[in-house]
């Protein structure tokens, strides 16, 4: 790989990204590449892979090229990993997604299940099942399938963007043994060795083990070159054999091994915020306490019985509910807390536990988002009463449990004066257009607008060295300014306990002195901590941590339910059932031949719902069609009325126009639930020979619907604790409240479509024109048997009328 | 790939930037953010189905015809998508993905939701495609607005004869017709009045306003809406 001058200037930006880098890449040379957030890596990632314009604009001079052709001249030769685990995850399967860089280069089906098998097998995934849903991975396994998905196209050079950021110690070191593997390395895994430099290392002290040569991915396949990006150094640097430092300003700065340019560069780096192996954590930046000392601290008990928690809990079991599409609800625990936890002034509670343990999970309860199952289990202290809470708050000890209130059940703005809570996404909490205003929101709500909060403001701003961007607007930060940002946010009113859901992670060592920095000084001014991490540093400074374990057992065994007619059709003949009524319902003249066509539907769907064969019987199926039914009910009611109040209090035309609506959504209302937006895909390109591109698009943001809902939830939740709930009783906080959300969730799904148009890209998505594809879409003769069965009715209203 | 950008931004600013040629030309940042868009605009339509059929019933049945006034919303993932991707068919696929979207968890309208997404969509496709795909100002976004209620509004009113009776093949569609068929002509022109002025200003204008936001959200920096955004205010 050649890189030659190249420099780049996105639109809206008046100095470039990158200048002038040159580079050379031998085959299968292993590269680190390193530099201060903000000095365009991941730019620089993107346009080795060519994909700098799929979703930017600018000013773009010199070339890169692959063994003398532009990166895109193979689909697939260059490999992307982003780093964000899920933003390129285009199908609802794990063999699906594998397949589709295959799919875009038009691979014979037949070839596919080989090359998806050895694909999966090499990042360590080969013993799962291909139809496994890719929302039920977890982060790391996410990852070692974009990797998977890159490698079934046999990539001359795979580069990976911080693949590790977000994931927990024992994941991020699945997904290195996974790199591993792919470039041949053989190495000691270090999940046991002494601290590497990486502050999310070493919590986990699971065996080491030793991963060997791996058989090359695809037979006759040569080892790719490697790009990694990263600012924790340590675990990646037996895995590379060069080192290239960017600086600031986007120059190549420093390039040679590893080890050599690891210690000439050593202060540099350092002074960069990044990760060095063999250095401690930098010292905690040191920050005023006054500036966000909690002065909603409940008053210390009397009695001398210690300080008053400002909240507590007592051991609770979260539990989630799931309702499945046949309508029945299946109920596992998500998350439990073990051991009473009790945040006093001063200390800092630490969650630990490996992924999937339930720490958000717990921190949400805590938070009053999530019900646990002893209801009053976590209590704070009610609002107004000015009475300490009792020390440990056990059901059946000696205090009294019902003392204190529920934070669910606190209003938006007593939830704010009684915790703060900064979530690991912390770019999904701004709820304002400038910095400044961002830390003073909740202050606002709550009537704090004297010059000395915004002085306060403002020193604090200046403390994290966001000073000269307080009149910015914070969604253009970057991710460290903005966690900063999110803490100082969080802690300017002076609530007393601050909830913090991995509040280093993913973060160089300047944000990571300031995040401490912060903690601390709140600490040291009277304000309770609570925090889930993987953080060794953290969990060092805590008073007090609770090691939760993923909720054993309890899960049922899923028994097959037995599977209705219409489910066993195709979704284009569902499709054109739910569309027949249509006709059957325009042509039907009047009320008297609507009725014998109702009938007929009726007939038709209890058919269809029906599920003959083996598996378990649903009671929920009628009971599910006639709720969303409903919707229809009130439609053909509201509309008779009103023609019969219009057309003269005449009783024909409105029950006429009434069954009319009931003849066309019926069918609707049976089939249409049992479409798969995949399958519809498949179909609607192989069978209807609709355009590959846009459908498959459609298909992945179809997939993706079920993830507005948590996306919206999130949304709300950040706003609730922040004081900016709604209340009903004023239509315009209601309105002001839906709107945030609305443009909230549109501007993060805008970007979730831009993070995998590049994925796409990457993996051959742009120039697809002859796709071939992972499923067949068989037109069958149920198929055939439902559309003529669904051409029934309107055949009724035809004779009838 | 560059898009075509005047050199001095700010004399650029009231003209609008054009997407990158071929028009015809989708990337797939186009194809997925308007697959996006419309899945999320799909989900507030139904959303707004709930709202429409539940506090908004008491109008319904006091002058149904007033109930036009409410359909604006529907139209905006047209105006939307035309003014983001600035392409041929952007419109059209915007609004048809958003209706499918909100089909799936069910409406009182059923499969008809579909139908009245490719109508919507293609009146919307009209205004930005009457001004070539190089404007795409708050007027036009209005018009687009505007447009989207006509094709719709006659699916939802027609009637067909009676007479029909004794044509051929035709016969079958005899006194048959949409939702409001049996409205006299009066109710149903005060009907497409209210769905035009809902279109104008819930579609057109708040679909331009909303690009706009989303612009300076920084969303949209790979879209002709964002460049201009970006290039107004350079940093």
């Amino acid at each position: 790989m050649q890189v030659s001058g190249l420099t780049w200037r996105p639109f809206g930006r008046r100095e470039p990204v990158l200048r002038g880098v040159t580079l050379q890449l031998g085959p299968g040379e292993r590269v680190l590449l390193v530099g201060p957030s903000g000095s365009g890596k991941s730019t620089l990632l993107r346009a080795l892979a060519g994909l700098l314009e799929t979703a930017d604009a600018g000013d773009l001079e010199g070339e890169v090229l692959v063994d003398g052709a532009a990166p895109g001249a193979r689909p697939g030769a260059v490999g992307l990993v982003l780093q964000e685990p899920g933003t390129g995850v285009v199908a609802a399967s794990v063999g699906r997604d594998v397949a589709f860089g295959p799919e875009n280069v038009g691979m014979p089906p037949v070839a596919m299940p080989a090359v998806v098998a050895s694909a999966l097998s090499a990042v360590g995934l080969g013993d799962l099942p291909l139809d496994t849903p890719t929302s039920a991975l977890s982060g790391g396994q996410t990852q070692r399938l974009a990797l998977a998905g890159t490698l079934a196209l046999d990539p001359w050079v795979v580069l990976l963007d911080e693949p590790t950021a977000m994931l927990d110690p024992r994941s991020a070191e699945d997904v290195r043994d996974a790199v591993a593997a792919l470039t041949g390395v053989v190495r000691r895994s270090n999940r046991d060795e002494e601290w590497s430099g990486a502050p999310t290392e070493g919590l986990e002290g699971a065996g080491g083990h030793l991963v060997g040569e791996r058989p090359p991915v695809l037979a006759g396949a040569a080892t790719p070159t490697l790009v990694v990006v990263e600012h924790v150094l340590g675990p990646w640097v037996d895995l590379v054999d060069r080192l290239v430092v960017l600086s600031a300003d986007g120059r190549v700065v420093a390039d040679g091994p590893v080890r050599e340019t690891l210690e000439i560069e050593r202060h540099r780096l350092l002074d960069m915020g990044i990760w060095v192996p063999d250095e401690g954590p930098p010292p905690p930046l040191e920050v005023d306490p006054a500036l966000i000392a909690p002065r909603r601290r409940p008053p210390d008990a009397v009695g001398g019985s210690g300080p008053a928690a400002a909240l507590t809990a007592a051991p609770f079991t979260v539990e989630r509910s799931t309702r499945l599409l046949d309508g029945t609800v299946r109920t596992r625990p998500a998350a439990r807390l073990t051991s009473p936890l009790h945040a006093a002034p001063g200390t800092l509670t630490a969650l630990v536990g490996p992924s999937g343990s339930g720490k958000s999970t717990v921190l949400h309860a805590l938070a009053g988002f999530l019900d646990p199952t002893t209801a009053d289990a976590v209590r704070v202290p009610t609002p107004g009463s000015g009475t300490p809470l009792g020390a440990v708050t056990v059901p059946g000890s000696g205090t009294s449990p019902g003392a204190g209130t529920a934070p669910g059940d606190l209003a938006a703005i007593d939830l704010a004066r009684a915790m703060a809570w900064v979530p690991q996404w912390s770019s999904s909490t701004i709820v304002a257009a400038t910095v400044l205003d961002e830390v003073l929101a909740t202050s606002r709500v709550l009537g704090d607008v004297d010059p000395a909060t915004s002085e306060h403001a403002r020193s604090l701003l200046t403390t994290l060295r966001l000073g000269h961007l307080a009149g910015a607007d914070p969604r253009q930060l970057s991710g460290g300014e903005q966690r900063r940002l999110a803490v100082a946010a969080a802690l300017l009113h002076g609530p007393p306990v601050l909830l913090a859901d991995e509040p280093t992670v993913g973060q160089d060592r300047r944000t990571w002195a300031a995040v401490v920095g912060l903690v601390a000084a709140y600490r040291s001014a009277g304000g309770a901590v609570v925090a889930a991490t993987h953080d060794r540093h953290v969990v060092e400074r805590a008073t007090a941590v609770h090691r939760l374990e993923p909720p054993a057992g309890a899960v049922e065994p899923i028994r097959p339910a037995a599977v209705p007619l219409v489910a066993r059709c195709g979704p284009l003949a569902l499709l054109v059932g739910a569309l027949l009524a249509i006709p059957a319902g325009v042509i039907s003249p009047h009320w008297t031949t609507s009725l014998a066509v109702l009938a007929t539907q009726a007939l038709l769907a209890l058919v269809g719902l029906s599920a003959p064969g083996p598996g378990t019987r649903s009671r929920g199926r009628l009971r599910t069609t006639g709720l969303r039914m409903l919707p229809g009910v009130v439609a053909a009611l509201s509309v008779g009325w009103s023609t019969w109040f219009l057309a003269g209090r005449d009783l024909d035309p409105a029950l006429t126009v009434a069954l009319r609506v009931l003849v066309i959504v019926l069918p609707s209302a049976v089939l249409i639930p049992w479409i798969d937006p995949d399958r519809l895909g498949d179909h609607l390109a192989q069978r209807v020979r609709l355009p590959d591109r846009p459908v498959v698009a459609t298909a992945a943001a179809l997939q993706r619907v079920h993830s507005f809902g948590e996306v919206w939830g999130e949304l709300a939740r950040v706003r609730r604790i922040r004081g900016l709930g709604v209340s009903w009783r004023s239509p315009s906080s209601v309105a002001a409240h839906l709107g945030a959300l609305t443009m909230g969730l549109l501007v993060r799904t805008l970007h979730a479509a831009a993070e995998l148009a590049v994925a796409m890209d990457a993996r051959g998505f742009a120039t697809a024109r002859a796709r071939s594809w992972w499923l067949p879409a068989p037109w069958r003769w149920r198929d055939t048997l439902l559309v003529a069965l669904a051409t029934l009715p309107a055949l009724v209203a035809v004779v009838a009328g | 790939m560059a898009p075509q950008i005047t050199s001095e931004p700010r004399a650029a600013a009231p003209r609008s930037i054009t997407a990158t040629r071929p028009l015809l030309g989708w990337r797939t940042v186009d194809i997925l953010t308007i697959a996006f868009l419309g899945a999320a605009l799909g989900v507030a339509f139904w959303g707004w189905g709930v709202f429409y059929n539940g506090p908004l019933t008491a109008l319904k049945i006091g002058y149904a015809p007033l109930m036009g006034l409410f359909a604006g919303p529907w139209f905006l993932a047209g105006v939307v998508g035309g003014l983001v991707v600035r392409r041929p068919g952007a419109a059209l696929f915007c609004e048809v993905v958003a209706a499918l979207v909100s089909m799936l968890p069910g409406t009182e309208w059923g499969a008809t939701v579909l139908v009245s997404g490719i109508l919507q969509g293609l009146g919307a496709e009209l205004a930005f495609a009457v001004f070539g795909y190089k404007a795409f100002g708050a007027a036009v976004a209005v018009l687009a607005g505007v447009l989207s209620a006509p094709l719709e509004w006659a699916f939802e009113v027609v009637s067909f004869p009676a007479s029909w009776a004794d044509v051929p093949v035709l016969s079958v569609l005899a006194d048959g017709g949409g939702w409001y068929a049996e409205w006299v002509p009066r109710d149903k022109l005060v009907y497409l009045g209210a769905m035009t002025l809902s279109g104008a200003l819930l579609a057109g204008l708040l679909g331009w306003v909303l690009v706009r936001a989303l612009a300076r959200a920084g969303a949209l920096s790979a879209f002709p809406a964002g460049q201009e955004q970006r290039e107004i205010r350079a940093v």
